[in-house]
């Protein structure tokens, strides 16, 4: 019976090719991008999901009162280890790290590489699998080190490198070898290796942290290092809090202790929830875009079946006067829709892995291949095919076999005005969804761009950053001077700079300070940056007031600070703020203002500028960038050159450099990623409605043909006949714009209240959105049928 | 002289083979004939008639119109005329299922661009004319054949053609009917409108001025 169903279903398709390929090519792109949009959003479920005892793994993050002083996702070194020896019962493990970027050497091969210095229980805590070594022994030499396989292959061609070794450089510029005890497998994203879009591939105990001077995991003053506990089976967070308490009260100086919580988080919701919720939502929007598309495909596939129809009237009458039961024909009409649906869902898997690739760059992130899904995901094909099949084949069939056999005899569909108007409801909402996506799409391009164009109080122009090795001591510094000296002597450069911090939302510590004469009460939590002398000159930094840290001599004692903190101490003008004093929480010695320089935006736009307070690199000593200012012309050289007198200068370090468009790239990427989407979103929509309105019309002119040729005869035009079609679907466009418009504005505006800074959305967005998708849609129909109406009138009166 | 045909003819090729459908047609018409086309059925007399009201082509020969080559006529221009000078009555009506018969008899109207006020004049006398007042708001479905070709008849008439051109307009109809519609069009003829109708029927021939015998496409 199925069979039979099966068998007639498919040539009745056979016999409509035209109506097949629509309905397929539409499934087809619906389908497609719900698969990719599912295997991403099952991806990032399963992100550190298969680490050992998943479910009991916590990061301590932290909670400050005040966000400024300090980051969520790093903590104190001491409360997770106290808590394992004070509390066995609730904590079995524990894991700390503290991470460094810094030059690895093996020959010839220099890089700068993320790694990782931390508690060897790594392994064992984790279950992360080794290729090579014994997990229970890699850490107990010092400078020993395990890598990944990617690594492994990356520095030795080859996954077999246990017993090589590799040269690691530290801060003071020092080379020390490390021998490989372990090849790691390549790890699933999870948020012990992978932090913040930075991963690490090289992983060393804390046993050789000396080396480094970092990793010091007993200092209670610096919240900095990733912390990680295993609970004891059926432990929850919340047994946790009164001992964490108590470890701070305890140890911590007052400051800490008064402002910090320490939170555990689930390490499985913690990836999804980390950045107020960015991953999650993500995934929401994806959803809901995945649902969108598929919905629309539906929609044309209702659409077009219930038109096309009129095509089989005359079949279903027959059918019908011949006994056919209701029912048989319900089936018939699923039958025939679920193969189509199994054919676009066939279709679909096939072309996973291409589109796959274009699916990455939107998304900015791998997406794993289809031989990654557990065995029995192979169902969910035909889970789609079914549960597609039947909800966009259940519609017309009803609709259909409700007729009354003598008007499908007659081969005419009496469409009764409420079936018209459904349909074109269902026009209209494609039409509506497809406006707000696109008009979207260029209010999130305006807002991109206008992060890119925006005044950001200093001139990226021509400025190009690049890493520096490191020495952090005094002789270190004026090294560094004297290179950045020699810098500024080519031609090709006009100012040089030496900086901790560049533009890039990353700054290196915060200070409290509140003005000598007033109390510590009215502290001003600010951002701390070490610069040089020819920081603004690099920069093009307005000074407003006083003047720069003095050429040669370290200048322990003055700052420049910004015109927001000017505000925030509450000086009535940068004039009026040269020569105070300023005072830092904990710390004895006063600072003083010794200039006052225009506010930069140095984090994204999401934020407003904060209170910053810029003090000399020759005595802070720490530093991590040259910024070059370049001058107009021919970069490529200009950069070469630049290459060459950096190998002579400094020959162990590698040159690698960013143009400050990446740099500000990398502070947005979540926006460049979401501009790509809603264009391929656009796109797609795009695609779908162009196919519901091409499948609809050419029902329209296949039921209005002897119209057509009717009209002619009685003295219309080509151009009227294309306007009679026009003026059909133009009703529905004009309700379609008017949805738009409202439903696309109030989006975009709750988009927009993530950014301090942001675009007025104006008008032009909502022009070229409607102009291009009625203008196409029109223009559309117009060629159709203007087609149709090319015919010999005597052939369209002949059609009866 | 209205239109004029000088040896026309017009073939079709299937599967290599030339079929003629007409040949070497030659006659005039001056203004005010009332002309039978007669003949068996496949002689041709649809396809003479089509190709005399420009909805068809033919392949050799000359055909003018009001003194225009209509070999030489562009779409646009065919457009115009068929605007301003004829009227077609088909034998299967061809009305608009979705326009009521007052809708039918103004679609001409919207393409000569007249204005809403004259229209509606126009249409009511036409309803008027042809005594169907009360049916100008049902839809074709509803009316008899007799009454829909009627309402064909008036539509074809309301643009004030020059020349009608009715393929077997009573076809579809009873005797009856059949006479009435063709002494609505002896009327026309005597008001001066240039009739040419295809007939199967020797009384419905009999109604006009001359008859052309067609047979396997040639005149005889
Ligand atoms: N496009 C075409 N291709 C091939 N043959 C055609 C074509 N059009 C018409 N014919 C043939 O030409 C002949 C004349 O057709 P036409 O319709 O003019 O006849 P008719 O005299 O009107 O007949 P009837 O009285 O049955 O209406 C017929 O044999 C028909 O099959
Ligand atoms: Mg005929």
């Amino acid at each position: 019976m199925l069979k039979n169903y099966l068998k007639i279903a498919w040539r009745s398709l056979r016999k409509r090719p035209l109506y097949a390929c629509i309905n397929i090519l539409g499934l087809f792109a619906g389908i497609a991008f719900v698969l990719l949009i599912g295997a991403y959003v099952w991806q990032e479920y399963h992100v550190n999901r298969s680490l050992k005892n998943a479910d009991n793994q916590y990061i301590l993050t932290s909670k400050w009162t005040d966000q400024n002083m300090g980051p969520d996702f790093v903590s104190l070194g001491p409360p997770a280890a106290i808590l394992k020896e004070t509390y066995p019962h609730l904590v079995a493990n524990y894991y700390r790290w503290d991470g460094i970027r810094s030059v690895v050497v093996k020959e010839n091969t220099k890089l700068r590489e993320g790694i990782q210095i931390g508690d060897p229980s790594l392994l064992d805590q984790f279950g992360f699998e080794l290729l090579q070594g014994d997990a229970s022994t890699v850490f107990n030499e010092p400078f020993s080190l395990v890598i990944t396989e990617e690594k492994a292959i990356k520095y030795f061609g080859k996954v077999q490198v246990v017993g090589e070794t590799v040269a690691i450089e530290n801060f003071s510029g020092a080379l020390q070898d490390f021998k490989i005890t372990g090849v790691l497998a390549d790890l699933n994203e999870n948020s012990i290796s992978y932090i913040n879009d930075a991963y690490n591939g090289f992983f060393i105990a804390k046993n050789s942290s000396q080396f480094f001077d970092r990793a010091d995991f007993d200092n209670w003053e610096l919240p900095i290092f990733l912390s990680y506990v295993e609970l004891q089976p059926s432990v929850t967070p919340k047994d946790l809090e009164q001992p964490l308490r108590n470890i701070l009260n305890d140890h911590a100086s007052e400051g800490t202790r008064n402002n910090l919580t320490i939170v555990p988080v689930k390490l499985t919701d913690y990836y999804l929830n980390k950045n107020s919720g960015l991953v999650k939502r993500m995934l929401y929007t994806l959803g809901f875009i995945g649902l969108f598309i598929i919905g629309m495909a539906i929609i044309n596939f209702i659409n077009i079946a219930v038109s096309f129809s009129s095509d089989r009237m005359r079949e279903i009458g027959i059918r019908k006067v011949l006994g056919g039961k209701k029912k048989q024909l319900v089936f018939q009409f699923l039958a025939e829709s679920i193969i189509l649906v199994s054919i676009a869902t066939f279709l679909a898997v096939g072309a996973y892995p291409f589109l796959g690739g274009l699916f990455e760059q939107v998304i900015g992130k791998e997406i794993i291949p289809l031989s990654a899904f557990p065995g029995y995901f192979i169902a969910i094909p035909f889970f789609i095919a079914l549960t597609i099949g039947l909800v966009a084949g259940v519609y017309p069939a009803f609709i259909l076999s409700a007729l009354q056999p003598i008007q499908s005899l007659k081969g005419k569909l009496q469409i009764s005005s409420k079936t018209i108007f459904v349909r074109k409801l269902l026009v209209g909402f494609q039409f509506t969804l497809a406006l707000v996506v696109l008009i979207a799409a260029f209010l999130i391009t305006k807002q991109i761009d206008f992060f890119f164009e925006k005044d950001l109080g200093y001139q990226k122009e021509y400025l190009v950053s690049a890493a520096t090795p490191r020495d952090w001591t005094e002789d270190g510094v004026k090294k560094m001077i004297t290179i950045r000296n020699e810098f500024e002597t080519l031609p090709e450069v006009s100012n040089a700079s030496l900086s901790y911090e560049i533009p890039n939302g990353n700054n290196g510590f915060q200070l409290q300070l509140y003005r000598s004469d007033a109390s510590s009460e009215s502290k001003v939590v600010s951002q701390g940056m070490m610069i040089d002398e020819n920081y603004l000159d690099t920069y093009q930094i307005p000074l407003l007031a006083g003047a720069v840290f003095e050429k040669g001599v370290p200048n322990a004692d003055a700052v420049l600070i910004n015109e927001q903190a000017v505000k925030s101490l509450g000086f009535e003008s940068p004039e009026m703020a040269i020569g105070k004093q300023l005072k830092n929480v904990n710390q004895e010695e006063p600072l003083t203002v010794v200039g006052v320089i225009g506010n930069i935006h140095f984090e994204s736009l999401h934020t407003p500028i904060k209170p910053q307070v810029y003090v000399d690199v020759k005595a802070a000593l720490y530093y991590r960038y040259f910024t070059f200012k370049l001058r107009p012309g021919n970069m490529q050289g200009q950069l070469a050159m630049i290459k060459s007198k950096w190998q002579e200068l400094m020959p162990n370090a590698p040159f690698k450099f960013d143009f400050f468009d990446e740099t500000l790239a990398t502070l947005y990427t979540n926006e460049l990623q979401l501009r790509k989407a809603s264009y391929s979103a656009s796109v797609l929509a795009f695609i779908i409605v162009l196919l519901g309105v091409f499948g609809l019309v050419s029902l329209s002119i296949q039921k209005r043909i002897k119209e057509i040729g009717v009209r002619k005869v009685l003295g219309a035009s080509k151009r009227n006949i294309s306007q009679l079609f026009v003026k059909e679907f133009a009703v529905v466009m004009v309700f379609a714009i008017v949805f738009a418009i409202p439903l696309s504005y109030y989006i975009i505006t709750l988009w927009l209240q993530n950014y301090v800074y942001k675009i007025t959305i104006g008008f032009s967005a909502f022009f070229w959105g409607i102009l291009i998708v009625a203008g196409t849609s029109l223009m559309l129909i117009f060629i159709q049928t203007l087609k149709a109406s090319n015919n010999k009138v005597i052939d369209n009166l002949k059609t009866e | 002289m209205l239109l004029q045909l000088n040896n026309i003819f017009k073939w079709v090729k299937t599967g290599g083979q030339q079929t003629f459908l007409l040949k070497d047609i030659n006659f005039n018409v001056e203004e005010g004939e009332f002309i039978s086309i007669m003949g068996p059925s496949g002689s041709g007399k649809t396809t003479l008639l089509n190709v005399i009201g420009m909805l068809d082509g033919f392949n050799e020969g000359e055909y003018n119109f009001m003194d225009e080559s209509v070999h030489d006529l562009k779409e646009k221009h065919r457009a115009d005329l068929y605007k301003r000078y004829i009227g077609f009555v088909f034998q299967s009506y061809h009305l608009l299922d979705e326009l009521t018969v007052q809708e039918n008899l103004e679609m001409p109207l919207l393409y000569k661009k007249l204005k809403g006020s004259e229209r509606k004049a126009m249409v009511a006398d036409m309803l008027d004319r042809f005594n169907i007042v009360g049916k100008k708001d049902l839809f074709p479905t509803q009316l008899s054949g007799g009454q829909q070709q009627l309402v064909g008849i008036a539509r074809a008439l309301i643009s004030n053609p020059k020349l009608i051109l009715a393929d077997e307009p009573t076809g579809n109809l009873n005797s009856s009917q059949g006479e009435e519609i063709m002494g609505i069009f002896k009327e026309l003829n005597e008001e001066g409108v240039t009739i040419i109708q295809v007939t199967h029927s020797e009384k419905n021939a009999e109604y006009g001025t001359r008859t052309i015998n067609l047979l396997d496409g040639r005149m005889v």
